[in-house]
């Protein structure tokens, strides 16, 4: 388990003027995930303040219409998050250019349903790893996975997240009969809802890794079964989907992060290998504060493995 | 003479015949004032969009706000992006949820992407409750008009 460097909380605020207004601290490289493994990097935005240099600084990792979307979002939190959102994007992919891509270069363009992917440059010396990346976030988290050529989702949620009308109500209008049963079969409301809240979260990230999201890949048509004994949930395709083109290849995995948020992870599996156990996911998480701490924190309590992964 | 731009609204009263109007390159077209009421006649050519009614706005304004527990001090427009107010996947499926209980309609999911702020949510709303087929008691006051 490799600790990067940390700085102590209570030294943040001024390490960070004196470090920034030199020059900005190059991203430590970082190497590139292996076939099948995920990297995951978060930030939880309690963790940066406010009005500290430190976001504008951030801000001018920014693209200028990323910094028109910023400065349209109402109040100050909800454009923190979106700036923390997308320079974890940005710094999280130049971490695996050796240190030759600057965070405020990348390029990116939107796919056919509007998933955000990287537009390598032309330009020398540019390596242009085939990196597949996917954006999360709640108000209390910000999570960007990583890997390597196979497209990736990733969707995370509060773990107490209340709903304002009942999951039963929510399942039954967006889930299929059989995910809706398993929901009701449970007896406890505390434990149903956390359910729920898995289940939903493996959907998005379905949705997101294939690029279709929501609108484009309707819940109703594909049903997730959650495994049983830290087995990976399983998926197939309603008999009577009106979907054309639903991927049904695709590996999931489940994790708790902070004992907070439910995290799901969706990759599409790899054809050539038939055995399950090989087709686990494997994880590297960290956490980060882009460009002045980064912590590896998968192998420790914060990463709760709930299923899918090796 | 009030000038509009391409995109105007069509109002549900009677046409009647404007003193003069021109559509220019730019398709401004200048609306005849009688007895100061304001008419206006649609050219086929020219885009119309239907504004929703503000009734229908307020509505899905309250429904967001109560959803996203928005204070007072946000503001929210009818031009508010459901995303720009914080909102994730699972509020937006509670929004439309409510707003299909509030208005006794059916939102197909290949329409949610075509409803990213309120204004689109209630042009939606109208569309599918004037497409409903007649109810035998309505609480509401809707009119049969003629859609756009």
């Amino acid at each position: 388990m490799l600790r990067l460097f940390r700085i102590r909380r209570d030294m943040l605020g001024s390490a960070v003027s004196r470090r920034l207004s030199t020059t900005r601290s190059p991203l430590p490289p970082t190497p590139l995930p292996h076939r099948r493994e995920v990297h995951l990097w978060y930030i939880k935005p309690e963790e940066i303040n406010d009005s500290s240099s430190q976001l504008k600084h951030y801000m001018d990792l920014l693209s200028p219409s990323e910094k028109r979307d910023v400065s349209s979002l109402s109040g100050e939190r909800l454009q923190k998050n979106a700036i923390l959102a997308r320079t974890l994007t940005r710094t999280t992919l130049s971490r695996y250019c050796d240190g030759r891509v600057d965070p405020g270069s990348i390029k990116f363009r939107k796919g056919l349903y509007g998933k955000p992917e990287i537009m390598w440059q032309d330009g020398d010396n540019i390596i242009k790893p085939p990196l597949q990346f996917n954006l999360s976030h709640t108000s209390s988290l910000i999570a960007c996975a990583v890997a390597l050529e196979t497209p990736i989702g990733i969707d995370v949620e509060e773990k107490k997240r209340q709903t304002v009308k009942s999951v039963l109500a929510v399942a039954r209008r967006y889930f299929t009969v059989s995910e809706v049963e398993y929901l009701a079969a449970i007896p406890y409301p505390d434990i149903q809802r956390k359910e729920f809240i898995q289940l939903w979260t493996l959907k998005e990230a379905y949705v997101k890794a294939i690029g279709r999201g929501f609108s484009g890949a309707p819940f109703k048509n594909f049903t997730i079964v959650m495994g049983s004994d830290k087995r990976a949930p399983k998926m197939h395709i309603e008999a009577d989907s009106d979907c054309e083109g639903l991927a049904d290849n695709c590996q999931f995995a489940l994790m708790e992060l902070n004992s907070s948020h439910v995290v799901a992870v969706c990759m599409e599996r790899d054809q050539e290998i038939s055995d399950d156990e090989k087709n686990s996911l494997r994880l590297k998480v960290w956490r980060t504060i882009p460009l002045i701490e980064d912590e590896l924190v998968s192998g420790t309590e914060t990463v709760n493995y709930i299923c899918g992964l090796s | 003479m009030a000038s509009v731009s391409a995109t105007f609204v069509s109002f549900g009263c009677s046409f009647n015949q404007t003193k003069c109007i021109t559509a220019g390159k730019n398709c401004t077209i200048s609306l005849g004032m009688r007895n100061h009421t304001l008419t206006a006649v649609r050219f086929p050519r020219l885009r119309v969009s239907c504004l929703a009614k503000p009734e229908t706005v307020t509505k899905v304004m309250e429904i967001v706000k109560k959803q996203l527990a928005l204070n007072d001090d946000v503001p929210l427009k009818p031009e508010s992006k459901f995303s720009e107010l914080g909102a994730d996947s699972l509020d937006t499926v509670e929004i439309v949820m409510n707003m299909e209980e509030e208005f006794g309609i059916t939102v197909e999911e290949d329409n949610s992407q075509n409803i990213t702020t309120v204004q689109e949510a209630a042009e939606l709303i109208d569309k599918l409750v004037a497409a409903k087929p007649e109810q035998p008691a309505s609480e509401s006051e809707q009119k049969s008009e003629a859609t756009a």
